[in-house]
């Protein structure tokens, strides 16, 4: 071969040889990154909780902070009006963005359109002011006490500072997404079927039943476990709206590091709040891969 | 024994227009109508106000005696066919077929053997277990006929049932589907926007336009008599040709036609098939294009002033491009105001 030729056909094996690296590269970056600050992170806390030094300043392998955290009666209190506030906003959740989704799925005209835009607004407004606004309404002396007041109604008994709190907080905050999330389910559901299960005798609770909610049971559960995992995790909401004692692990984590300064526990905290989320999401990963097979 | 009656139904979008304007039909029991027309023509408006699917404007629809204007789908005595993506794909065959049953609590056993007689009727028995996502486009349809068949309503209707499957698929099962109907003696509305479908299937045809009906008649009816220019354009292959009469003679450039009717404008029609085509010396028309198809061949023609004819002819061969030919109508139809005026 001689070096013309040579040169001529370089170019192409060039490209194929310097294309695989490229396309490497464009993989690793998000591998690396989701390395570096997730999972680099989590195995630093976690093996920072269980490979300690201990009272005689070795290096070892202590479990004590979890044994303490499971045997601590505040902890295991915040841990449980954690898993309740978390239950309780997805029931309330579910309840009140079904109705909504569909609605705006099966009707048309101004009405809807104003319905949707009042859903996806608190999409909009951030924490702190939707936090303040509460307060502000229903919290003591705020707009509803005065206005029960001037008509010698009885004091409410404010939600602000109980468990409550967070959770029309919460609720509120994730009505959005849980909206959108079921109006896409829903979307998938073709007129023509409900149509066709009308024409065989099924009345609009029927249609639902049978028709409707195995469409959407998928798009239901992906709006569960976005809505579970935010709420679980959460803090502003919890820290300006919900009791001081027991309180959800959001604001737990973060007094015990900033004011009780044990980064340990806090971090013993974040592990186990870390576990949780990781079995709602194996949940729902099984879930949504049942549904695949069927 | 069931018959449907249609008196003056008019339904009016919000959009402003006519979807169907005061239409008046009765189906007789065992009968199969077709609906036939353009698109937005009001076909499948009137198919889903008999289904219950919308509420007319104003008329009222009766079947068997029982006005059912104002009754919801689901108490209706009517199965409806979809055009597509109405099976419920979550079920399996059987599920779909059963769901029906199931809600008029009939016991299982019962269900089963109706289901599967059914099944057996569309030509599907043994695929109850069948998803419904793992079926052809002609088996989904198959069932979507059955899961109406299955729960025997009084009347059946179809909305282009077959317009997403191809050609060979659509003939095969438009004769399933006539067969089982007449098996059956099911009351049928049936609508379709070809006219194959309907000359075929129909006991008789609706030929709609405009939310409104053209023509009733029996299939062969509305091909060699249809009593509107629309209707003589839209069934079949049909010169039409706009021209004034005069003397007793309808004139279109070089084409004089005797047409005993008072003078005026008028519309000519004419089948491809009773228009003549010789050589001539003298010629009225010039030949613009042979097809070959074989057992026949279509000559198109232009008129001095451009007007296109089309003829069939026995022997395309002896015709060429260029040619200079003259014209012999046989069989004609003539129209004024949109009403037939004169057929020979
Ligand atoms: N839900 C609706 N809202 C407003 N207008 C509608 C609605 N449904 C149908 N129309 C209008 O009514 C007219 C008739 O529609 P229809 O669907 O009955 O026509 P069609 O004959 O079935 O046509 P195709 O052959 O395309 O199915 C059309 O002009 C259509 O735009
Ligand atoms: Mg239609």
């Amino acid at each position: 071969m001689s070096e013309a030729t040579k040169q001529a056909v370089r170019p192409l094996v060039d490209t194929a040889e310097s294309r695989r690296p490229i396309g490497l590269l464009f993989v690793a970056i998000p591998v690396f990154l989701v390395i570096w600050l997730v999972i680099w992170p989590a195995i630093n806390a976690i093996s920072r909780t269980v490979w300690r030094k201990d009272k005689s300043g070795e290096m070892g392998f202590d479990l004590s902070s979890y044994a303490f955290f499971f045997s601590d009666s505040y902890s295991l209190d915040n841990l449980s009006i954690t898993l309740w506030t978390t239950l309780v906003c997805a029931i309330l959740l579910l309840m009140i963005c079904l109705p909504i989704a569909l609605y705006l799925r099966f009707s048309r005209g101004r009405l809807a359109a104003y319905v949707q835009a009042l859903a996806i607004f608190p999409m909009f407004v951030p924490s702190i002011i939707l936090a303040f606004a509460f307060i502000r309404v229903l919290g003591p002396n705020g707009m509803v006490d005065i206005l029960f007041n001037a008509v010698d109604l009885p004091k409410i008994r404010t939600p602000y500072l109980t468990p409550w709190g967070p959770v029309i907080g919460l609720v509120w905050d994730n009505i959005p997404l849980t909206v959108l999330i079921l109006l896409a389910g829903l979307g998938s559901v073709a007129n023509q079927s409900i149509e066709a299960a009308r024409d065989v005798g099924a009345n609009a609770v029927q249609v639902f039943w049978h028709i409707i909610l195995p469409r959407i049971s998928n798009s239901i559960l992906v709006a569960l476990s976005f809505s579970v995992l935010g709420i679980f995790s959460s803090f502003t909401l919890p820290y300006l709206l919900g009791p001081a004692s027991p309180e959800m692990l959001g604001p737990f984590m973060q007094r015990t590091l900033r004011e009780v300064q044990d980064p340990v526990g806090a971090m013993t905290q974040a592990v186990i709040a870390f576990g949780f989320c990781i079995v709602f999401g194996l949940f729902y990963v099984r879930s949504v891969a049942r549904s695949r097979e069927k | 024994m069931s018959v449907l009656h249609i008196a003056e139904v008019t339904k009016t979008f919000s959009a402003g227009a006519k979807a169907v304007d005061s239409f008046s039909l009765d189906v007789a029991d065992g009968e199969l109508v077709c609906l036939l027309g353009p698109s937005g023509s009001g076909k499948s408006t009137l198919l889903r106000m008999v289904g219950g699917f919308e509420q007319p404007t104003s008329g009222s629809i009766t079947i068997d005696g029982e006005d059912v204007t104002h009754l919801p789908p689901e108490r209706r005595p009517t199965g409806m066919v979809f055009q597509s993506h109405a099976l419920w794909t979550h079920m399996n065959v059987f599920k779909n077929l059963a769901f029906g049953l199931k809600l008029r609590r009939m016991p299982a056993a019962e269900i089963r053997d109706k289901v599967e007689a059914v099944l057996d009727l569309v030509g599907l028995a043994g695929y109850g277990d069948r998803m419904t996502t793992q079926l052809s486009g002609g088996q989904q349809q198959r069932v979507a006929l059955a899961r109406s068949l299955v729960l025997e309503p009084k009347i059946l209707l179809l909305d282009e049932p077959f317009a997403s499957l191809d050609q060979h698929l659509r003939e095969r099962l438009r004769e399933e589907v006539r067969d089982i109907q007449q098996r059956l003696g099911i009351t049928t509305l049936f609508v379709t926007h070809g006219q194959d479908e309907a000359l075929s299937m129909a006991d008789r045809i609706v030929v709609m336009a405009n939310g409104k009906t053209e023509q009733i008649d029996r299939p062969d009816v509305v091909y060699r008599d249809p009593k509107t220019p629309f209707v003589a354009g839209f069934i079949g292959s049909m010169n039409l040709i706009d021209g004034e009469v005069r003397n007793g003679y309808f004139m279109r450039s070089d084409l004089t036609v005797q047409l005993q009717v008072p003078d005026g404008p008028a519309t000519l029609a004419i089948r491809p098939e009773s228009l003549d085509v010789t050589a001539s010396d003298t010629p009225k028309a010039s030949v613009h294009r042979v097809t070959d198809y074989g057992s026949h061949g279509l000559v198109d023609l232009d008129l001095a002033d451009g007007t296109r004819l089309k003829s069939m002819v026995a022997h395309p061969d002896l015709f060429r491009a260029g040619q200079g030919v003259d014209v012999f109508p046989r069989a004609i139809a003539a129209y004024r105001d949109n009403q037939q005026i004169y057929r020979s």
